[in-house]
């Protein structure tokens, strides 16, 4: 029906300023606080923006939220996800005791769920863990974790996994959000994590966003741009996207690209950068080098698949051979017209690179023309191209401008991407050139998604080839140093790399993995071409045990499923984007006999001696020096020597030491708050505070320093973005006004050590000769545009891009428990263009069919609303399990950071 | 349609409920009481179609949770830079007066990071976007009950 808003006006210059004077309900007339509300600082369940709550409780129950006033992120507001963070603890199926698949009284996999007591569940959980120990070793069990693990919890899984079981199949879904950010930074900058903070929204003069739909996304953060917005003339927005979303209505340009050009684009804004003599000369002189790495790097498809579906297998053999299209010939400075067929030999050496010229950079970038990358990206049919061109001279006017701040923001347009590393790189490539990085108000920053992937998925490292403070497995003086802190014999940590969690799926199907532990996650609704992996978990030989707060997709396909505490019913910290730390304090306790994660590895830790870890294991495919191929050597000799003995327990040598049992619980931190996981556990020493205690020691001196657990919880402390030196916080990294870690009279100084050796050659390769070392340096990277792995063709002839909604977050086991968030986006919608629908007979509300070579599902059309797709695109949202979008996703990945690329496949769509 | 996933969802529950429990399948877990390889087709819901005015205001979820929008946005959204219809119409000053739009409260003219203690002369511009924090909402019933309360 039509309304008549009787007081509309439409105004056409600036901003509605809403001037209503003095009007408004009074600041007395709102609700009273409630009687008996006791308030409690947290920090918001969810995305990586880090917000600051109070949480009130009463009678053991928490009745509300709010946003803390004192914190710097969001000062005193939340979106609507975040002030639902009361009622995410009250869904009415809240998990309260373990289920077993049982038939006859007996563990069976094709039984029905019963409940069991913590000792049955954790029998045959360990039951079933030694069975595939026993046939595969350390390779045979996973566990998948999460950027949603709380500080502690991850800190706790290395040590179980990897410290314990010598495996190290540990990696978290934070692999599917922010790997090729990781890479990223790691190959240019040679340490992690962002140099800016969120201060710098208030400090540029134009925030550009790139695959970020930060008005749904970051909502919160989307609220200061907007703020600043309106409060300064001349402060810009532009949004580069593959539809029109949210974040436009608020952009001053809009920028629509078709999937996958954004390299391109980046090219452009590089070549005119450089043609328009606007390098930072002397930036680039002192602080950066020039690199490139090979270029046929397939698109972390499987080659081997005995079990790939029939219309799989075309897509799949482009990871071994690609003929180039017309535009990419021409983009590699090659001959349009032959045939060029590429085989795909760098795959297994993808992050291989080397040192280039500034003119071998110049000629990379050649082919990228106005026109050339014009014609390429434009991704809406409608607009003219001239209208587009202009739009692309005004993104270079702004990044060429010296006078003019950006910060470039992206999220996860980019991360999840076949060439994610590389277009994560791109952009530190035009912040470099133009002078324009770890400056107040200047810098290319990536936004997380998870409340603790930067905290504890990157900083403790539970990624498969991580340990703590960004050193790895396969780097002998890390493990060194590792098994120092960790009081472990020599030779203790496994030094080859596990599988990732697309591999883990993959070992899954291929019978390598057949023990698995879910943590904080929901993989089998998160993972993409799903299909393969509930085929794997249902009806293969393995053990799959789900630990979560709610019945998730995953826990349907679980053989057990523990019950977990969550967010306020435990002690925890999570690390948001900025790099702020924030911990928090248990305000209640969680329900029935559901137990915090960081309870149930310690408790199921008990259950394992030293002499059945510790001995010598076989470890398909290790090639270490001093080690035997394929073998893990006995340590049980040196663990005695160092007084453990045989019959020790995972949890005597790794979680209930000496040191550990020093802090003592109750402690006056504590404020009178419990602790269910010293009560559960019987003890009287405090575990969340001797794990970040031990933890922080990792990261001391090295760049990473984290103030001591107390410090936290001041009443004047909202977090604290490290390194923390001498209890100062650090808001630019690298830059020797605010980082002491950057050498004082440097300006600038990248001074992360990893990769920082690298041999010199051109765009083809390196040459022979000595390696250089590049102390203080940041790498800017030539990187190509490519095709993706598929596109629209004749049969699947339309693109599918997935991502969230404002309202749910990831797979919506929480939101959509929350009957206001769930009535307000109640299901997935297929985002369709009018002309794509009326083609198809298709019209608003009517169901569809989704298909692509990998599976089909059905869904409702949405033809307008919040997302305006182009013609040629679709968008369906992942959070609905009722609309698994995920079995029709491509299970490609960015070949260097082994992330999903979850923004492109192909897909046809008809009427139901 | 609705009403047999209601009921799913309800029988489920009481499964999951008091103990000895029942065994449960793993089809009756989750918000979708289907098996891991069904193609469900998912229910039609319906967009809030009233205008404003027209329908009684939903109760507050509690003091601190911003109110759902109880009409339609058909004619409201998008919120863009040069027009905002929600505060076109909710601009007007309070208290609530019956028929009238709810007044933008005056905790919304505060500059929280700014001058907290302060109140502005207009919209604070962190509330620009009203659909942030007020969601719409369509006629979909809870996907499963709550035992929360304020």
């Amino acid at each position: 029906m039509t309304l008549t808003l009787t007081r509309r006006t439409f105004l056409k210059a600036g901003f509605t300023t809403a001037a209503v004077g003095a009007a408004g309900v009074p600041l007395a007339a709102l609700p009273a606080e409630a009687k008996g509300w006791n308030w409690e600082r947290g920090v918001c369940r969810f995305c990586g923006t880090g917000c600051g709550i109070r949480v009130a409780s009463k009678d053991g129950r928490v009745v509300a939220v709010k946003g803390d006033l004192q914190n710097p992120v969001n000062r005193g507001l939340l979106c609507a996800k975040g002030y639902a963070c009361a009622q995410i603890l009250y869904g009415q199926d809240r998990l309260k005791r373990p289920l077993l698949r049982k038939k006859d009284g007996k563990f069976d996999k094709q039984g029905d769920f019963v409940e069991v007591s913590w000792q049955e569940a954790f029998d045959v959980m360990k039951a079933q863990w030694s069975k595939a120990h026993k046939a595969l070793g350390p390779t045979g069990v996973a566990v998948m974790g999460s950027g949603q693990y709380t500080i502690q919890e991850g800190y706790a899984a290395v040590k179980l996994v990897k410290a314990g079981w010598r495996s190290n199949n540990l990696d978290p879904n934070a692999r599917h959000c922010m790997a090729s950010a990781v890479a990223a930074f790691m190959q240019t900058f040679g340490i992690d994590e962002p140099s800016g903070c969120f201060d710098d929204i208030e400090l540029t003069d134009t925030v550009v966003t790139w695959g970020a739909n930060m008005a749904e996304m970051h909502p919160m953060l989307w609220a200061r741009v907007i703020d600043e917005r309106l409060r300064r003339p001349g402060y810009r927005i532009i949004n580069l996207t593959t539809y029109a979303n949210a974040t436009s209505e608020g952009a001053d340009v809009e920028i629509v690209f078709k999937p996958n050009t954004d390299l391109a684009i980046w090219n452009y804004l590089a070549r005119e950068v450089v043609k328009r003599g606007a390098v930072d000369q002397d930036y680039v002189a002192k602080h950066c080098v020039f690199a490139a790495g090979p270029t046929d790097i397939g698109f972390g498809l499987r080659e081997d698949s005995l079990k790939a579906y029939a219309p799989e297998k075309d897509t799949q053999a482009r990871q071994k051979t690609v003929v180039l299209t017309k535009e990419e010939a021409i983009a590699r400075g090659l001959d349009p017209a032959a045939r060029h067929e590429k085989a795909q030999t760098a795959s297994g050496s993808a992050q291989r690179h080397w040192l280039i010229s500034f003119e071998e950079f110049q000629k990379g970038l050649e082919p990228y023309t106005l026109d050339f990358v014009a014609t390429l990206a434009k991704g809406e049919p409608d607009e003219s191209l001239e209208a587009f061109k202009a739009k692309l001279v005004q993104l270079a006017d702004e990044y060429a401008n010296p006078a003019r701040k950006q910060v470039s923001f992206w999220t996860m347009g980019f991360n999840q991407h076949t060439r994610g590393t590389w277009v994560n790189e791109q952009a530190y490539m035009l912040h470099l050139l133009t002078g324009k990085q770890a400056r107040p108000g200047a810098g290319a920053f990536s936004l997380t998604g998870q409340p603790s992937a930067c905290g504890t998925a990157r900083e403790v490292g539970t990624f498969a080839h991580r340990l703590p403070a960004d050193m790895n497995v396969d780097d002998a003086g890390h493990r060194k140093h590792s098994e120092e802190i960790w009081n472990l014999p020599a030779k203790t940590l496994n030094p080859k790399i596990g599988s990732h969690i697309v591999q883990m799926m993959r070992d899954l199907e291929d019978g390598k993995v057949k023990w698995l532990w879910v943590q904080v996650t929901n993989p089998f609704q998160s993972s993409a071409n799903a299909n393969h992996w509930i085929e794997a978990a249902r009806k293969l030989d393995n053990f799959i045990v789900v630990s979560d707060v709610y019945p998730t997709l995953s826990s349907k396909v679980a053989d057990l499923i523990l019950p977990s505490a969550m967010i306020y019913e435990k002690w925890g910290g999570y690390g948001n984007a900025e790099r702020r730390t924030q911990l928090w304090r248990q305000v209640v306790l969680p329900p029935g006999e559901a137990r915090s994660d960081l309870w149930q590895m310690m408790e199921f830790s008990k259950r394992f001696s030293l002499a059945e870890v510790w001995g010598e294991q076989p470890v398909p495919g290790l090639e270490a020096e001093g080690y035997e191929k394929g073998k893990l050597p006995s340590v049980l000799p040196a663990a005695e020597a160092k007084g453990y003995k045989t019959d020790s327990t995972l949890y005597d040598v790794l979680f209930a030491t000496a040191a550990a049992r020093k802090f003592a619980w109750p402690d006056p931190v504590a404020d009178r708050k419990p602790n269910s996981t010293v009560a559960h556990a019987g003890i009287t020493w405090f575990p969340e505070k001797a794990l970040f205690e031990e933890y922080r020691q990792f990261g001391l001196g090295h760049g990473h320093d984290l103030a001591p657990f107390d410090t936290y919880f001041k009443r004047d402390v909202s977090g604290l973005r490290w390194p923390v030196v001498d209890g100062k916080e650090t808001l630019w990294r690298f830059n020797d006004q605010y980082d002491p870690y950057a050498k004082k009279g440097s300006g600038i100084d990248f001074y992360g050590t990893a990769l920082k050796k690298l041999p010199t050659g051109d765009l083809n390769g390196p040459k022979p000769g000595d390696a250089v070392a590049l102390p203080g340096k940041a790498k800017i990277f030539f990187r190509p545009w490519q095709e993706p792995p598929e596109s629209p063709d004749a049969t699947y002839d339309l693109w599918l891009c997935t991502g969230r909604v404002l309202e749910h977050w990831h797979s919506g086991t929480m939101t959509r428990r929350v009957p206001q968030l769930h009535a307000a986006v109640p299901e997935a919608l297929l985002f369709m263009h009018t002309k794509d629908a009326d083609k198809r007979g298709l019209k608003a509300g009517d169901l569809a069919w989704i298909e692509s070579r990998r599976g089909k599902i059905q869904a409702r059309v949405t033809l307008g609303g919040r997302n305006k797709v182009p013609r040629g695109l679709v968008y369906v949202p992942w959070f609905d399990e009722g609309v698994f979008i995920n079995k029709i996703t491509l299970d490609a990945t960015c070949p260097i950071s082994k992330e999903t690329d979850f923004k492109k496949c192909a897909v046809r769509i008809t009427k139901v | 349609m609705n009403r047999t996933v209601l009921l799913l969802s309800l029988s489920a529950l009481q499964l999951l409920a008091g103990p000895p429990a029942k065994p449960v399948s793993d089809k009756s877990l989750g918000l979708s009481r289907t098996s891991v390889f069904d193609t469900p087709a998912p229910p039609l819901f319906t967009d809030e179609a009233s205008g404003p005015g027209e329908k009684a205001l939903p109760k507050r979820i509690n003091q601190e949770y911003p109110p759902v929008i109880p009409h339609s946005l058909v004619d409201c959204i998008p919120i863009t830079r040069s027009s905002n219809l929600c505060m076109d119409c909710h601009a007007v000053p309070g208290p609530k007066k019956k028929g009238e739009p709810t007044p933008i409260p005056a905790s919304h003219f505060v500059d929280l990071r700014r001058a907290p203690e302060a109140k502005g002369a207009q919209v604070a511009g962190t509330r620009y976007v009203c659909l942030s924090c007020h969601v719409p909402r369509t006629d979909a019933p809870p996907a499963i009950g709550s035992t929360y309360r304020p």
